[in-house]
């Protein structure tokens, strides 16, 4: 009975059901609300909710389409921020792994800057950054740096030694026990940790979005929701989560296209 | 440092080797050569420092006391880290994940014989050099019996084909010694048997290029803790073992393990099915003299020194 697998056909139906089942749901939900209030607009019917669409893919009356601004806004700060993100904590974690006195130096601080809750220190950025650019890139970046090093500094130092001692009896030189050993070896790890980022560095953006954003995600679901928009929140939210998968996707075809080797068995 | 040419011939010299770890002392002024050609087994009670003895040659953890010389780059030269001259095979981890069976035997090559700087900058020269350690690479792996496994990844072959690969990758850099700490202790008895025959045909090799006077290509250290592997691969046993008679050397407490054996062993073709029973006399010598706690010998009772 337990984990024994099923056909593709059963899988494929089950999914299918799961995803109908929470339609079928919510069709029943928004209907009876309706019953008690036909004005209602918390839980938006169908032809709510294609009102809503019109709202947000329909230039508004400065012109603008909602949803092609907010997508370029937001995806600009996670991008640059989860970018930098990656090639901080990516050289970070290297150092901590194979360089013993940056290991003792740099633990501490990272250490603390993991525990730190990036929302609750949003004043923070905003008191260093502003609140441009730069301050969502750097809240998303600090908010992600400490998980990312931490991952790459402990596969390193899950790396059998005797695998290090061998690239040298092989002739290889300090750099290249790290290029063509320790970093080939992380790598699939490192990407592991990068898609289990990518939720946390987005809850960092829409709550800095929410607080002082003009534009993006956050500032959208904001300022719609006072207006009891709902019909304008959920498609937003169900984009926010479509383009998480996304990402994650990509990076788990990446992984799957330059990491052959590795068995990932969290799909 | 160079010795005078007579030393040359001799791959590796363990001078007065002593190492200790805090208050546990583990080697004690132990004294090996080994000539170029040579099988030695390294056999031992358990705990008796045979890793510490490998380790200590490997350079990953130098002597407290004495010295190591191997030859690099054509001179006997102090051995305090693991280097292009010293190959290593050992029972677990010994193959790189990520890469397949062609790549891991090719990688010595590219690691070897380019550098990040030249892979990354002469991309053509670097394709034309990929080529051709590759098809090297391939020959090894037939040596090894492997030709059909060339683009497996470690995960997708069996414990012994992993140890062939190991054998190979090391192989291929002909180092002038290659240890091999317990290669075939997690393999299946038949796996370890072809696995013998195989080390053997490397020896045959050997014997071939000493017939033709040339320098034989392969210098082994195999530590095993099974007595008739050492005896069948093997064409020497050294015994090493902290129970020999300190007492009588002036000593009051346990100085540590040295060797208290060495001895030829019977030479074995490949395809030659050994019997074991015949092995009996020997193993009782090995029984008495090296893994016996309460039989303390004097340790040069049993020593040829300078044996070759």
């Amino acid at each position: 009975m337990i984990s024994r697998p099923i056909s593709r056909t059963k899988q494929a139906a089950l999914s299918a059901f799961s995803v109908l089942l929470l339609l079928i749901g919510y069709t029943w939900i928004s209907h009876r609300q309706h019953q008690v209030n036909p004005e209602d607009t918390t839980i938006p019917s169908w032809g709510q909710l294609a009102d809503g669409a019109k709202k947000f893919t329909q230039p508004d009356r400065k012109g603008k389409r909602w949803l092609i601004e907010d997508s370029f806004a937001t995806a600009k700060r996670l991008g640059a921020g989860i970018s930098l993100g990656i090639i901080f904590g990516f050289v970070i974690g290297m150092s901590m792994g194979c360089i013993a006195p940056l290991e003792a130096f740099l633990q501490p601080p990272i250490s603390l800057l993991a525990k730190v809750p990036q929302t609750a220190a949003l004043a923070v950025y905003f008191v260093f950054f502003g609140t441009g650019m730069e301050m969502y890139v750097a809240m998303i970046a600090f908010g992600i740096i400490p998980t990312l090093a931490v991952t790459v500094y402990l596969a390193i130092k899950d790396i059998p030694s005797a695998m290090i001692d061998k690239a040298y009896t092989l002739g290889a030189s300090h750099f290249e026990v790290a290029f063509e050993v320790v970093f080939k070896q992380v790598l699939p790890k490192f990407i592991d940790a990068v898609r289990l980022c990518i939720g946390p560095a987005i809850v960092f953006l829409i709550a800095a979005e929410m607080v002082v954003g003009d534009v993006g995600f956050g500032y959208r679901i904001r300022l719609q929701f006072k207006l009891t928009n709902m019909n304008v929140v959920y498609p937003y939210l169900a984009f926010l989560a479509f383009f998480g998968f996304l990402l994650d996707y990509m990076l788990r075809f990446l992984q799957s296209k330059i990491c052959p080797w590795y068995q990932n068995d969290s799909k | 440092m160079i010795e005078d040419v007579e030393q040359q011939s001799f791959g590796l010299h363990c001078e007065k080797v002593s190492h200790w770890f805090g208050e546990t002392k583990v080697l004690f002024d132990l004294n090996l050569k080994v000539k170029a050609g040579q099988f030695v087994s390294l056999i031992g009670p358990s705990g008796c420092g045979k890793s510490t003895l490998l380790r200590a040659i490997l350079g990953t953890h130098p002597p407290n006391e004495g010295r190591i010389l191997t030859i690099q780059n054509g001179q006997l030269t102090q051995a305090n880290h693991p280097g292009r001259d010293r190959g290593i095979v050992y029972q677990k981890y010994s193959l790189y994940p990520f890469l397949t069976a062609l790549d891991n035997v090719a990688l010595g090559l590219k690691l070897d014989q380019t550098t990040t700087f030249y892979r990354l900058f002469n991309w053509s020269g670097w394709a034309k050099k990929r080529k051709s350690f590759r098809d090297r690479a391939a020959v090894f792996l037939e040596k090894v019996g492997l030709g059909h496994a060339m683009n497996m990844y470690p995960n997708q072959m069996s414990g012994g084909m992993q140890q062939r690969v190991a054998i190979a990758q090391a192989l291929i850099m002909e180092p002038e010694i290659i240890l091999l700490d317990e290669p075939f202790g997690a393999l299946d008895e038949a796996t370890r048997e072809e696995l013998q025959e195989m080390l053997l045909r490397l020896y045959q090799e050997n014997q071939e290029a000493l017939s033709q006077s040339q320098k034989p290509p392969y210098t082994l250290i195999i530590v095993t803790h099974e007595l008739n592997e050492a005896i069948r691969v093997g064409n020497r046993l050294v015994g090493l073992s902290q129970y020999w008679n300190w007492k009588e050397a002036g000593h009051d407490s346990p100085p540590g393990a040295t060797i208290v054996y060495d001895k030829d062993a019977p030479i074995f073709k490949p395809d030659e099915r050994p019997n074991y029973e015949s092995f009996e006399d020997i193993r009782k010598e090995i029984r008495r003299y090296v893994y016996s706690p309460d039989e303390l010998q004097s340790r040069y009772e049993h020593l040829k020194t300078n044996l070759t």
